[in-house]
């Protein structure tokens, strides 16, 4: 079976993001493989060695840095890559349509597994925009999958840790949670091998992604951590409690 | 009316807070002044907090030997001080030095022989029996990733080790500068935070107080220069001290890697703090299973000196903000992965980045200035941590040895340790002194 | 004139607040307010949703046994909305959101923009965070349907009463093909948000005193459905597991709250949360660094503290 990751590129959670002009920010921060497809591809090369005759191809559509993260992907045991280079930005409609058809292009999909958002955009829909594409099934989210003969049994978490048991017919599209395993990291060994291992690049100029009459695109961007200038909140235990209360509604609006 | 102390002292880190402790007990009254919000919160609060007895110098070796004994009884060194943050904890781990072309260890082992250190020598049998996850190779030289020859197959195997039973680290270093500070204050001692020197005052050829930022001055006949990464700086702003220095130092930008430990091994409860020059790394265990990677500075890996203000402030350096850099955390956890060949690195750069004040030689430099009543303790380098209170106690004798004549220069003044049977010509780390060629040029000392 | 579909959230049948100020939000001048509500008794949700603007109800009737099927109810709404002729869609961006929303749009293949604090569906903008919360990023989507998921609690409820008809749409034959649903398991309450996902995060440090009292943090936590963190000194005293550690040598985190008990704020725990949208620091030490580094500072013991707030957040 062939087992296709999709992977994406992300600045370091925890790196500085500077905006330059309207909508750009300046790159020269840490890059590095989307944490949620960490967990994509350590299941996917967990479902290969159970399955003979099974491959992982990573696949990412990125500048040609992206590489790098092709190579984290491979050194965690992908057998190889496919890089689609665009210097523009994409947004996951444009990205759905040039994994769907690279995919398709290189072979015979049984299994998709990618992460179920990008730290980065956070848009948590290219899986399912892939999976309407190829018209498979797709769940998210997911944090247990087991491959029986051609169906895929997932457990998908809900909100307050309810899970929904579905069943989905391979070949199918997995949106990775962090509940689905723990990451196997490369060893030095693992790096040493996965120097062999070879990644494809193709301009994405080559390839026909049809058109869509929808789009989208960042007209602006804007920082939102600022300076921070501390304000004191006083009064006695259940005026400071309220107002701590009224700042996480109304100002944070996380209640 | 300005505000008037005995001895101003710049910084209160860990080796500035034993000196205002020292000084406190022998009746001078001292004030810290530092530019941060707490004591240790600098450079002190990024080291590696490392003690251990391997140093190239006979010296260098009686000094952390010295130091070691004050770790050990650290409750009884601040005089029982309570410390509403707690107290910082020696962890015993023993310590292993790889013996490899990386490292003088002939020279150490002769060192540990003549100041009477306790060892043993390990065969790579008994390496292996005791850290069973190694790897016993010999990957020499140290290279960069970079380098395609980095992935090369080893063939031969290093020679085995070193090892000191007594030796280990400190939990918490900013912690263990705020313990001394709060003994130092039980003795009189003031420490002031958020202050900023921007001169160093003096009048007819001697130092007469400094000046903060917002204006204050502060007036004191002593004057000691403690600013670690800052250092140079403080040394500038004072008459004629900078250019009386033959020694300089700046600030090395040092990234420490924090890289979890294989499952299988509790290397938090059962690893050593092991010097490999083999590979260019040394590590201990740190909280979570993690191995704590530092760098012996390997001749392959680029230097980066800069600006300590705007570094702290968050510009400049590599790697905006002064996080870690990609390249160095596959070149140090890589290393380390030859050689712990199931160490799993994520691809998620972990540790902490902060400055050393390294010296031209990277020997301290803990002497009097051409400006009479002002002194230094400087260049600290990433080794000192570990001598900090032997220091305090040096430093503390030298300046008072000083004020009551000494002429240092000319009869460099010998310092008697507490609790091993020696004394150290203080004239080894002066200001004056040619660069010393026996030196490691490394964090190695 | 544009026809706008809501997808209202419900629970158990009852209207959920947070839908109110997402209808807010979607009122455009001359425009008809589809408001779509799966398999539930819409007579009891109608005045409701009349009261703050809703022209049209649409009840979707799905088959019994495909109520749970998050594909089929997606492709009911998908459906409806072709069949209505609506241009642009608003739904929450809460769990269920995450998994239904996108669905949505895959099948139309129309543009989403999750977890938006605003829109201006004049011009088709829509702003929501980008780069773990570090940037606002005001998107532009285009296209004859545009779906925009809308942050709970973004957009303050105001009311405008109108009256609705109620549409009958039979969803009853839609199946979807190769995915079936199994079994819905309870909400386990062990399992905990981690720190990395979590929105709100409420960390302890030397000032929790002991392990026992950071039940006091937890308990917060679950009202503000967050994680629990720890400074390094907490950790290292025994109290929490390191794998609750904020800062450097621990956990790097970016929540859009993060609130520090008893946390003096060393430099290696500041840089692993300095990043986080909205800090509050609480503390009986007013010259602790993070009361200085933070956006609220209260001078008070958390342990008299947290349990207020909690009590307030329990009586609502």
């Amino acid at each position: 079976m062939q087992i296709y990751v999709c992977v994406k590129h992300v600045p370091d959670s925890s790196a500085v993001i500077t905006v330059l002009g309207d909508n750009q920010i300046d790159e020269n921060v840490i890059f590095l493989l989307n944490p949620y497809d960490e967990h994509a591809v350590t299941e996917a090369v967990k479902i290969k060695n159970s399955l003979p005759d099974s491959e992982v191809i990573a696949v990412c559509l990125g500048k040609d840095d992206a590489e790098k993260t092709l190579r984290s992907a491979l050194a965690m045991g992908a057998d190889r890559g496919i890089l689609v280079v665009s210097d523009a930005p994409h947004e996951s409609i444009e990205i759905a349509r040039v994994l769907k058809t690279v995919m398709a292009q290189d072979g015979i999909p049984g299994l998709i597994i990618t992460g179920k958002e990008s730290i980065d955009a956070k848009g948590m829909q290219t899986m399912f925009r892939i999976g309407a594409l190829f018209d498979f099934p797709v769940a998210t989210n997911v944090i247990r999958l087991d491959i029986e003969g051609d169906i895929a049994i997932v457990d998908s978490e809900l909100s307050g840790g309810a899970v929904d048991t579905y069943e989905m017919s391979l070949p199918c599209v997995i949106g990775a949670g962090r509940g689905l395993n723990t990451p196997k990291y490369p060893t030095f060994p693992d790096v040493v091998k996965s120097k062999k291992k070879v990644v494809k690049k193709i301009a994405l100029a080559e390839l026909d992604i049809g058109t869509s009459k929808a789009d989208m695109w960042i007209v602006g961007l804007e920082p939102l951590v600022l300076v921070r200038k501390p304000k004191e909140i006083t009064g006695d235990t259940d005026e400071v409690a309220r107002e701590v209360i009224r700042i996480l509604r109304e100002e944070a609006k996380v209640i | 009316m300005n505000k008037k102390y005995d001895a101003i002292i710049i910084g209160a880190g860990v080796i500035g807070s034993p000196i205002a402790y020292e000084l406190s007990k022998m009746g001078y009254k001292t004030l810290n002044v530092d530019k941060f919000h707490d004591a240790g919160e600098g450079s002190t609060a990024g080291s590696c907090a490392i003690v251990r007895a391997s140093y190239s110098t006979a010296d260098g070796v009686a000094m952390a030997y010295e130091g070691f004994k004050y770790w050990l009884d650290w409750e009884n060194y601040l005089d029982n001080v309570t410390d509403e943050k707690g107290l910082a904890r020696y962890m015993n781990t023993g310590s292993i030095l790889i013996k490899s072309q990386g490292h003088k260890w002939q020279k150490v082992q002769e060192n540990y022989e003549e100041v009477g250190v306790q060892y043993e020598e390990w065969n790579n049998d008994k390496i292996k029996e005791m850290v069973p996850v190694a790897d016993l190779h010999e990957f020499w030289p140290v290279r960069r990733p970079e380098d395609p020859k980095f992935f090369d197959e080893p063939t031969n195997e290093v020679e085995g080790a070193l090892f000191c039973p007594e030796g280990g680290d400190v939990t918490d270093p900013a912690l263990s500068a705020h313990n001394i500070m709060r003994a130092a204050e039980a003795k009189g001692a003031e420490f002031i935070f958020n202050a900023e020197v921007v001169d160093v005052r003096s009048e007819d050829g001697r130092v007469t107080g400094i000046t903060l930022k917002d204006g204050t001055q502060i007036d004191a006949g002593i004057v000691v220069n403690v600013a670690g990464p800052h250092s140079f700086l403080i040394n500038k702003m004072a008459e004629g001290v900078w250019e009386g220095c033959n020694i300089k130092t700046k600030a090395l930008r040092h990234e420490v890697m924090y890289c979890p430990a294989p499952e299988e091994y509790d290397y938090l409860n059962e690893g050593y703090h092991m010097s490999d020059g083999d590979i260019g790394c040394y590590v201990r265990p740190e909280v979570g299973n993690t191995f704590l990677i530092g760098s012996e500075d390997p001749d392959c890996d680029s230097q980066e000196w800069v600006d300590p203000d705007e570094f702290y402030e968050g510009k400049g350096g590599h790697g905006r903000d002064n996080v870690l850099t990609e390249e160095q955390w596959k070149a140090q956890c890589y290393r380390l992965g030859k050689r712990i060949p199931t160490l799993q690195v994520p691809n998620q750069p972990k540790g902490v980045v902060d400055l050393y004040d390294c010296s031209d030689d990277w020997i301290p430099i803990y002497d009097k200035s051409d400006l009479p009543g002002f002194y230094m303790a400087i260049g600290t380098s990433g080794n000192q941590y570990k001598n900090a209170p032997v220091v305090g106690r040096m430093m503390a004798e030298l300046i008072d040895a000083c004020e009551k004549g000494l002429d240092h220069d000319n009869e460099p003044f010998q310092y008697k340790f507490k609790y091993i049977d020696r004394s150290t010509d203080v004239g080894f780390f002066s200001r004056k002194r040619e660069i010393n060629y026996n030196s490691s040029f490394s964090v190695n000392g | 004139m544009k026809n706008i579909g809501i997808i209202i959230e419900l629970d158990e049948g009852k209207i959920k607040e947070i839908n109110f100020g997402m209808i807010t939000l979607a009122r455009a001048p001359d425009s008809d307010l589809f408001a779509f509500v799966l398999d539930a008794d819409v007579t009891a949700v109608r005045e409701d949703l009349e009261s703050y603007g809703i022209t049209k109800i649409v009840d979707v009737a799905l088959a019994s046994d495909q109520r749970n099927n998050p594909a089929v109810r997606a492709k009911a709404i998908a459906n409806g909305i072709k069949e209505y002729g609506i241009g642009a869609v608003f739904g929450l961006s809460t769990a269920t959101g995450k998994d239904l929303l996108p669905r949505i749009a895959a099948q139309l293949e129309a543009p989403l923009v999750m977890d938006c604090f605003t829109v201006d569906l004049e011009n088709n903008l829509a702003w929501t965070s980008r780069y773990s919360g570090k940037t606002s990023a005001s998107i532009k989507v285009t296209g004859d349907i545009v779906v925009f998921g809308v942050r709970p609690n973004a957009v303050e409820p105001v009311k405008g009463q109108v009256s609705s008809r109620i549409l009958k749409f039979d969803g009853s034959r839609i199946v979807s093909r190769g995915f079936k649903f199994v079994k819905r398991a309870a909400g386990d309450t062990s399992v905990k948000i981690s720190l990395a996902e979590a929105d709100v995060i409420i960390s302890g440090g030397r000032g929790m005193k002991n392990g026992d009292n950071f039940s006091i943090l937890s308990k917060c936590a679950e009202k503000l459905n967050g994680a629990v963190g720890a400074s390094r000194a907490a950790v290292d005293s025994g109290w929490v597991p390191y794998s609750m550690q904020v800062g450097l040598t621990g956990e790097k985190v970016s929540p859009r709250v993060y609130i520090g008990c008893g946390i003096s704020g060393s430099i290696q725990h500041f840089a692993g949360m300095k990043t986080s949208g909205l800090i509050i620091a609480i503390n009986t030490d007013k010259h602790a660094s993070l009361m200085a580094d933070c956006d609220y500072s209260v001078l008070a013991d958390v342990l008299e503290l947290i349990p207020e707030i909690t009590r307030h957040l329990e009586n609502g």
